[in-house]
């Protein structure tokens, strides 16, 4: 499958997208517990795209039909109620434990694509703080990191074979996976993830997130901060191999991201410790360790 | 615009010689306006049946039927006297149903209807004759007949929950129930190991935010009918999280929205007649004594199986 075919394979799917298998198991014990706690419930939802944007989609969607938009999570969690969210988080969960088909055929590692999308939240989140971005407007660096690279996961799941021929020729050729996916399927990641955020009606920060990562000289929309942030620490998780995102050739930052953020290369990789015992955390808190 | 109650109780009807002067039955309430004395109705707790006996003596005779039911949501105290309400079985009725479905549930109908199978009554839905119609609400704005405009707010509960703003020809009468208030659900005490100091602030922000948002759905209002099951000892002992407020709150909450009137309702089935007259002497103490000099007191009430508003 390529382009067009592909697009509308990969719609089909979107809708009962799961979670990625390695949140799916901590989701079903802290959801089943009668007691759950709404901070445990906030950690395993914030580690898992595909969780965090279900929840999301949900609290802005029309069922709602609320008049301002809620981009927290823990507001989230404040209006609708635990029992909402968890029964919500269960039910999406319970796809991935049911179907585990699609973690067969995967030919990206989806515990590493999950720490690589981790990562770029945590090193975005730490990035947004060293430029003393608001303090809560450093939820939503971490929310566009982790959510960047969505769009890999409906191609990986739903379109393995194809998507294996994209990763492969990366390698061979020595480009960036997503020159490789519109080389070989006429169809990238960035192309998979607008068709998420267009679906689900995720904000548009999140989208401008999604669509210019690796294209940020073209962007001309009003959060050009949020985009170059995501696309440094895209880079910086990239380079440090920091879980695996399938992009073993990444495109270097232009000078002007550096530039427009006020950023050095070396403030960015001084991060890495504490981004590291950050992931730790996470990995503890999954019981991945 | 007036409204007359018929189930003020909360949880499960409790009659009873210590609830003969409130009331034993569950939550309903009759909302009449205009010349046409047009019919709402709110929830559908146990007094909707004494309801129903009623309008079969004063409204059937005159034609039939014809009345808008909203629900401020689906837990069984609020729904339980649906399948004993006469005219639904009356083909001539026309009765309109209005109310909010938490996420992932059934349709209205079926979460209403779910009550009414062979194995808990003898009737079932299919059976019922009344010509109805069912609208799942969210937060919205409704413009029913004669002018009558219905303003709606997600509130606080464990399902969702919705309040109710009728507004007709400048008088306004809001219904709280069932409602807590907002509050902060992540880890408060900086010793807890789940303390997050970003996450804990967001829950602050988010949680004022949103109570702000509900003293602006009471705001001028001429009657807020609030739920306060508890007091604010028996609230801070082991029922934060219930879906209830206490007095205190909603004594609060009626002042710093300048409501003009304030009824007390959603009663905890324990609490008995004598307890209420009490609570009643010592709020309006308490509330005289905290108004500044010049001002009116704030008027309040406990609700009443019969009272008139």
């Amino acid at each position: 499958m390529k382009g067009e075919q592909l697009r509308r394979a990969l719609e089909g799917y979107i809708d009962k997208m799961p979670p990625l298998p390695t949140s799916v198991g901590k989701v079903l014990e802290i959801c089943q517990k009668p007691n759950a706690q709404p901070s445990d419930l906030n950690k395993v939802i914030s580690l898992d795209p595909v969780l965090l944007a279900r929840v999301m989609k949900l609290i802005n969607s029309a069922y709602y039909g609320l008049t301002q938009e809620v981009t927290s999570l823990v507001r989230a969690i404040i209006m609708l109620g635990l029992n909402t969210v968890k029964n919500l988080a269960l039910s999406t969960a319970v796809l991935g434990s049911l179907n585990t088909a699609h973690t067969k055929n995967a030919v990206l590692n989806l515990d590493g694509f999950w720490l690589h999308s981790l990562c770029v939240g945590v090193t975005a989140k730490h990035l947004a703080r060293l430029r003393n971005v608001a303090a809560q407007d450093q939820e939503t660096y971490f929310f566009c990191g982790l959510l960047h690279d969505i769009g890999k996961v409906p191609l990986n799941n739903r379109a393995p074979e194809d998507y294996l021929v994209a990763l492969q020729a990366s390698g061979d050729q020595r480009i960036s996976l997503v020159q490789a996916e519109a080389a070989t399927l006429e169809f990238t990641h960035t192309d998979a993830g607008a068709l998420i955020i267009n679906a689900w009606k995720l904000s548009e920060d999140i989208r401008d997130v999604v669509a210019y990562h690796h294209s940020p000289l073209d962007y001309q929309g009003s959060f050009r901060d949020l985009v170059f942030t995501v696309l440094v620490a895209d880079y910086f998780a990239n380079i440090l191999e920091i879980g695996f995102s399938g992009n073993r050739f990444p495109t270097p930052p232009p000078a002007e991201v550096y530039r427009t953020l006020g950023l050095k290369w070396l403030q960015v990789e001084a991060l890495e410790d504490q981004v590291r015992q950050e992931i730790e955390r996470a990995k503890v808190f999954l019981k991945l360790t | 615009m007036n409204v007359t109650l018929w189930g003020v109780r909360g949880s499960i009807p409790c009659p009873g010689p210590t609830t003969v002067r409130y009331g034993g039955n569950t939550l309903c309430l009759e909302l009449r306006y205009g010349a046409a004395n047009r019919l709402v109705i709110v929830d559908a707790g146990s007094g909707i049946r004494p309801l129903g006996v009623q309008l079969m003596k004063t409204d059937f005779p005159k034609g039939p039927i014809d009345a808008k039911i909203l629900f401020s949501h689906t837990h069984w105290d609020h729904i339980m006297g649906f399948p004993f309400f006469t005219p639904v079985f009356l083909p001539t009725s026309k009765l309109e149903i209005f109310g909010p479905v938490t996420f992932e549930e059934d349709t209205l109908d079926k979460v209403i209807g779910g009550q009414m199978q062979y194995r808990y009554f003898p009737v079932t839905m299919a059976e019922l004759a009344a010509q109805m119609t069912y609208h799942r609400l969210q937060e919205t704005v409704l413009n029913f007949d004669d002018g009558l405009v219905v303003k709606t707010k997600y509130l606080n509960h464990p399902i969702t929950c919705l309040g109710y703003r009728f507004e007709h020809e400048g008088k306004v009468i809001v219904t709280m129930f069932d409602h807590e208030p907002f509050r902060n659900l992540f880890a408060t005490d900086a010793d807890d190991p789940n303390h997050d100091p970003e996450v804990f602030e967001e829950g602050e922000r988010a949680a004022a935010e949103e109570n702000a948002r509900i003293d602006a759905f009471m705001a001028g209002a001429d009657v807020v009918l609030h739920d306060a099951q508890y007091t604010q000892k028996e609230y801070l002992k082991g029922r934060k999280g219930w879906g209830h407020s206490s007095m205190e709150w909603a004594i609060n909450s009626a002042v710093r929205s300048k409501v003009k009137k304030l009824v007390l309702i959603h009663h905890d089935p324990e609490r008995t007649d004598d307890q209420i007259d009490e609570l009643e002497k010592h709020y309006r103490t308490a509330i005289a004594s905290r108004t500044p000099a010049g001002r009116r007191p704030l008027d309040f009430e406990f609700a009443r199986e019969g009272m008139v508003l």
